[in-house]
Order: structure tokens, then C-alpha cells, then sequence
């Protein structure tokens, strides 16, 4: 009962996304259209209009309701990998409604609803206009950093070619390093405005870890760059849905099968650098020792009300815009990759209906990106924070000579075979070696003082014969 | 469960890679994710008796209720008389011994006038008797102090809340309550000459560990006694991972 019911809310969710992605197609095929006004004779849109649907919907719709919904998720789904149930308090007293907390989805209202009408309290001592201005400055570049993602593809409504993208500028992703490299001055700012030594010392913190970290997110992109040779997100995902090995004919119903030459497949390595120097550009665990909620005090201390909500709201934003920026790079963006994809958009083109193809693989871009961010909060809610000295020697110890000898080998193997195939030989060999390793039998012989339980875990505990053993057993 | 910290803190290739590690650490909180979410809990009361795979422990307090174990008291009463009047004949034992010192007791004597009276049988009895519930520390000495059986801790209720420090200082309309007690030596019993006593002989324990008034569990099934064996007790069967 449970179970179906998770599974109708799962529905429900997908359904949504699929539902605005063809509203966002549908009304940027019609500002795409020269319009008249009447009576005013003024004419406006026209070819390139849909930016404007596309930053409303993108910006506005999917990242900012995402992002105001993992705040709930942060707080539900921690309570489920802890075994503890959650936010389920609030609820609104309607028919229907009384007493169901519906998984929590109130919280966000209520959230809403504090964070608007709390006092807005600024300490007499606090720079008035830097105070103001740093919340600003932390969050308006992390919702820029969206326009440059490709959510869908670029098809044809109403006779006119319609692409879900707000902006394919040929520096494609330089916009992203230099966007995010601005975010810096936000939380910097509001450490020193807020004229408080905690605050100034954690917008050190800050600061220091995100410029150490944006080198090594540069540089683990470069590997993606070179073997797409381009820098636009489009280009680099309709190149990851191109088969490494597969069919060259088309399947019945599967249509083309095959290995597509995904990111994450060709730069694992990439991938790697690229996820921990991103996350630590969002200043979430295990790389946010900038706040640190239980022990250290962070750069947002003195800032209350819908303040404090702007800096909530950007982090979380930011782990949006990572995971789309990840999905577009390394999960092969809208695409299904292994089959499907060229019957799908035969039948369709065929069919004249160009929304549905791009709703359906708008779809498929947001559920990866979905996906993306649930790894993004169980990594929250598995790792202890790193301490300050690990942080920097990560950055700049492990992460970068890691991605400087990934740009070495990459170039090399692209050289020796363009057709990419020698790179995902290597990116197999490593993602095996890793996956080997992870599913590798404990500890070796003599390592540990409990040889008699052979079947003891990581911390040495034996299996005791408990009653709820035989429930547990099968973990 | 015992936990055995290894001595030597030596990793192997796979800790010292640190992402394998990870996506084990993933690997096992995604697990509890899933099992809680697709599985509906078990409101079993008693945590470590919950059946089913999801795994949360949680009971939620004002809903749900955790059985008390066995030998819980609760909060102390004045014992009623079969006429209703407190049994205590004011001898201070409790306000002695009370290390806490959190009984106060003011003594009034019986008229001596009518020596068919109650001043026949007893001298004393409490005008007051005032418990400061905050600073009782719920110790039982006063219970095992009594002579006269007079004061009991078997409510098994909590001290409940109040908005003021005064409100927790309890008097005799507040401590008097529960069920009469009557002891055949009581000496407001005693008839003269040696018959057979009249009354009939009462134990009213209300203690809710030997089943006499059955606690309300939110399911509705009788308070169960933990069975005592030499057996290590489980805390929660989740430890095991």
C-alpha cells in the first residue's frame, strides 16, 4: 500500500515535469512567431523569442521549485537514510486535508511563510549596503549559471525550431567557471559586512575553499572539452549520444543499440574532480566547513529572515544547476543513450510532434537530474565534514595533479584514436578497477583481530544472534 | 556489540582510494532510504519487537506511548482511609528521612473531649502535608519509611506540568487520591476486647506491574512483564548492520 502509494507520488512528480516541459515547448513555439499587436501595431518576438519562456520556465519554475523542494528532501530524505521519520507536522486544515501530512509537502509553505515574515534584522555595526548586497550577490549568479543548460532538444513547433536553453553562447562552458567564480564575493561580503569575527572568519573560509577548488573544477572539465572538442552544452550532449560500439542498423522498436559515449564513460577521472570541486563550490558536506550548522559558526550568522532564506535557497539552487550541469556533461544530457532514441525520434519527427519529443526527453534530463541531486543530499547525510587542512590538500594535493594527468592522458588518447573508443576503454578500465574494488570481500587475512566471525563487518562487530537478526540479515 | 577499535589504524588500497569506501557509505544509505520509503512502518510500541523491513524506530511520542517497564512507581499519593481521610498519623518518618527534604508535615491532635473519639486509637494527623513535586527526587524513601502505609508511590502518573513553581507544590486535596487502604492493625480498627475484627481486609495496590489495574497500551493489548534471562538484552536490533 505504501509502496504503490510512493510509486503514484513518484508518478505524479514525473508527470509534472513532463506536463510544464511541453508548455515551456508549446509557448516557445509561439513566441518564436512574429507577433502583431492589435490596435498598438507594435511587432514583437519573432525567431530567437522563446529565451524569454525558456528563462521563465527553467529559472523560475524547474530550478527554483526544485529548489525549494529539496529543502524539503534535505529534511525527509535524511530522515529516512537515519531511520527516523520527518517533517510530518504540518498540515492544513481543509476537508480532505485534516490531519494528512501528505510526506511534508506543507513544510515548504510553512518554511515560506517564516522565512517572509521574520524580522529582517541588520546589527547597527553592519555595513547597511554590503549587508545588503551580499545575499544578492551569492544568489543571483547561481541562478545565471542556469542559462547555459540544455534541458531539451532542439525540435520543431508550429513550424518553428524551438529549444529548451536560455542562452548557446559559443563560450558555452567558460560561462560556467566564470559565473561561478563570482559566487565567492557573495559569501566573502557577508562574513565582512556583517562586522562580526565568526562571520568574517567563516567568509574566509569560504573564500579560500571556493577559489582553491575552482581551479581544479576547470580543469576537470577540459578532458570533456577536448574529446567533444567544443564548449557548448548542446554540441557536447548530442556527441554523447553518438554509440561507441553498437548497431548500425535499427532494431525493431529499440532502434539503434549500443554503448553511447557518455562523460562519465569517456572521463571518469574527469567526472570525479568535477563532482568534488563542484560540491565544494556548493559549501555542502562534506565540504562545509564555510558553515558548519552544528559546531563552526558560518559567514551568514548575523543574517535573518528571508536574508538567510536567500543563502538557504542559493545553496540549494546550487545543487540543481551542479546536477543539471553534470547530467548535460557526463550522464549524456536528454538522451536515453543505449536504445530508444533514434526510433523515439523517427516516430515522432515522422508524426509531426515535435513537443512531445522534446517533452519526453526534457523529462528524461530532469528525472537524471533528479537522481543526481538525491546523490547529492546521501552524500550529505553519509560523510563527516572534512576538516580544514584535508579540504585544502584534496583541492590541491589530489584533485588537481589528478586532473592535470587526466588532461595529459585524455590528449593523448584522443590523439591515437579520434573515434574516442581507446579514452572509453581506459574510462572502463578505471570505472571496473573502482567498482572492483568497492565490491571487494572486507578486510584481508590477519588485518583484523576478528578472524573467528569471518562475516563481521567494517567495525568489527560480530554478528550477534539478535532477534530482528534474520530481518537484517539480508543487507 | 561490543565495539573492537582496531589498534592499527592500516588502510588498504580501496580506504586509501576513499571513493570505493564512498560508494559503499552510499550504497548503505541509499538501503535505509529505500526500505523506509517503500515499506510502511510498524507502530509496534515496543521498538525492538517491530517486524517488517522498514527500519524506523521512531515512536511518536503524544500518540504513541512506550510501555513503562516493570518496575516503574510514578508519582506519590496520600493513601485514602475506607472513611476517606489520609491514613498518615503525622509522625514525620517521611519528612526525616526524605534526603531531599522536600515533605513538609504540620501535626494536628485529635480532641481528647469524647473519649469515644478517634483520639482513642490515634494522638495525630497531618493539618498539612505538602510535597514540593520539584524537588522531589522520586527516591521511595518516604515509602519505605512509613509506619502506617500512608504514603505509596504506585500511581505510575507523571508529575504533571504547571505554568507556576507554585502550582507544583502539592498539598493534601491534591495528594490524597487512589483507591482506600485498610490494614486489619489499623488502630482506627481495633475494637475493644479480642472479636474477630468486622471489616473486611483490603490491599488496593494500584502498581501496575502485578496486572491489578491494567495499564492502557495504545493498542489496546495488557502490559506484558519483561522476561528476565541471563541473556544479553538487545538495545535495537538496527545496530547490526
Amino acid at each position: 500500500m505504501k509502496a504503490f502509494t510512493v510509486l503514484v507520488a513518484i508518478g505524479v512528480i514525473i508527470g509534472s515535469i513532463f506536463l510544464v516541459s511541453a508548455i515551456a515547448y508549446g509557448l516557445g513555439g509561439w513566441l518564436e512567431i512574429e507577433h502583431t499587436i492589435p490596435l498598438l501595431g507594435w511587432r514583437v518576438f519573432g525567431p530567437g523569442g522563446s529565451w524569454l519562456s525558456n528563462m521563465v520556465i527553467l529559472l523560475l519554475v524547474f530550478v527554483m521549485i526544485i529548489a525549494t523542494f529539496l529543502t524539503l528532501a534535505e529534511r525527509k530524505w535524511s530522515a529516512m537514510m537515519q531511520d527516523r521519520i520527518g517533517p510530518n507536522r504540518a498540515t492544513i486544515n481543509l476537508p480532505g486535508l485534516r490531519g494528512r501530512p501528505l510526506g511534508g509537502v506543507f513544510h515548504v509553505a510553512t518554511d515560506a511563510i517564516k522565512m517572509l515574515t521574520k524580522e529582517d534584522f541588520r546589527p547597527k555595526i553592519a555595513d547597511p549596503l554590503l549587508f545588503g548586497l551580499a545575499p544578492v550577490l551569492a544568489f543571483a549568479p547561481v541562478l545565471a549559471l542556469f542559462a547555459i543548460v540544455p534541458v531539451g532538444p532542439v525540435v520543431t513547433v508550429v513550424g518553428q525550431k524551438v529549444g529548451l536553453q536560455v542562452a548557446n553562447p559559443n563560450f558555452g562552458m567558460l560561462w560556467v567557471f566564470a559565473i561561478a567564480s563570482l559566487a565567492v564575493y557573495g559569501t566573502s561580503l557577508a562574513g565582512w559586512a556583517s562586522n562580526n569575527k565568526f562571520a568574517l572568519l567563516g567568509g574566509v573560509r569560504a573564500s579560500s575553499q571556493m577559489v582553491s577548488y575552482e581551479v581544479a573544477l576547470g580543469l576537470g572539465l577540459v578532458g570533456v572539452m577536448m574529446a567533444f572538442s567544443s564548449l557548448r552544452l548542446p554540441d557536447i550532449i548530442s556527441g554523447q549520444a553518438v554509440h561507441l560500439w553498437g548497431t548500425s542498423e535499427e532494431l525493431p522498436f529499440v532502434g539503434k543499440v549500443g554503448i553511447p559515449a557518455w562523460g562519465l564513460f569517456l572521463q571518469p577521472v574527469g567526472f570525479l574532480v568535477f563532482f568534488a570541486a563542484a560540491f565544494a563550490e556548493t559549501k555542502r558536506t562534506p565540504f562545509d566547513v564555510p558553515e558548519g550548522e552544528s559546531e563552526i559558526i558560518g559567514y551568514f550568522v548575523e543574517y535573518s529572515g528571508m536574508k538567510f532564506g536567500l543563502f538557504m535557497i542559493s545553496e540549494f539552487a546550487e545543487v540543481v544547476i551542479l546536477a543539471a550541469i553534470t547530467t548535460a556533461i557526463f550522464l549524456g544530457g536528454w538522451n536515453l543513450g543505449f536504445g530508444f532514441d533514434s526510433t523515439l525520434t523517427r516516430w515522432l519527427t515522422a508524426r509531426d510532434l515535435g513537443w512531445l519529443l522534446g517533452a519526453i526527453y526534457s523529462t528524461i534530463f530532469w528525472v537524471k537530474v533528479l537522481i543526481l541531486c538525491y546523490i547529492q543530499l546521501a552524500i550529505r547525510w553519509t560523510f563527516p565534514r572534512f576538516r580544514y587542512d584535508q579540504i585544502q590538500t584534496l583541492g590541491w594535493k589530489i584533485l588537481l595533479p589528478m586532473a592535470l594527468t587526466n588532461i595529459f592522458v585524455t590528449g593523448a588518447l584522443i590523439l591515437i584514436d579520434p573515434s574516442l573508443r581507446a579514452l572509453a576503454v581506459l574510462g572502463f578500465l578505471v570505472i571496473g578497477f573502482v567498482l572492483a574494488l568497492t565490491l571487494k570481500r572486507a578486510e584481508p587475512a590477519g588485518h583484523h583481530p576478528d578472524e573467528a566471525h569471518p562475516a563481521a563487518d567494517a567495525h568489527g562487530h560480530a554478528p550477534a544472534p539478535l532477534p530482528g537478526a534474520a530481518a537484517a540479515s539480508h543487507h | 556489540m561490543a565495539y573492537k577499535a582496531t589498534k592499527n589504524p592500516t588502510t588498504d588500497l580501496r580506504e586509501r582510494l576513499y571513493v570505493p569506501e564512498l560508494l559503499r557509505g552510499l550504497a548503505i544509505t541509499t538501503r535505509h532510504f529505500l526500505r523506509n520509503l517503500f515499506n510502511p512502518v510498524d507502530r509496534n510500541t515496543q521498538v525492538v519487537d517491530r517486524k517488517g523491513l522498514n527500519l524506523v524506530s521512531t515512536v511518536s511520542y503524544p500518540e504513541e506511548k512506550s510501555p513503562y517497564p516493570p518496575g516503574y512507581r510514578g508519582l506519590h499519593r496520600l493513601v485514602p482511609r475506607d472513611d476517606g481521610k489520609p491514613r498518615c498519623v503525622a509522625c514525620y518518618m517521611c519528612a526525616t528521612i526524605c534526603p531531599a527534604q522536600c515533605i513538609f508535615i504540620e501535626a494536628g491532635e485529635y480532641e481528647t473531649s469524647d473519649p469515644a473519639g478517634e483520639s482513642r486509637v490515634i494522638e495525630k494527623f497531618p493539618t498539612q502535608f505538602v510535597i514540593d513535586e520539584l524537588r522531589c527526587i522520586v527516591c521511595g524513601l518516604c515509602v519505605d519509611a512509613c509506619p502506617k502505609d500512608a504514603i505509596r508511590m504506585d500511581t505510575g502518573l507523571h508529575t504533571p506540568s504547571e505554568y507556576t513553581r507554585a502550582g507544583f507544590v502539592w498539598d493534601i486535596p491534591k495528594l490524597l487520591q487512589g483507591p482506600p487502604v485498610s490494614h486489619p492493625s489499623d488502630p482506627w480498627n481495633k475494637r475493644p476486647g479480642s472479636a474477630t475484627p468486622q471489616h473486611q481486609h483490603r490491599e488496593a495496590h494500584t502498581r501496575i506491574g502485578e496486572g491489578l489495574v491494567p495499564l492502557k497500551l495504545p493498542s489496546g493489548e495488557p502490559h506484558k512483564r519483561t522476561e528476565v534471562t541471563d541473556q544479553t538484552i538487545p538495545v535495537t536490533r538496527f545496530l547490526k548492520e
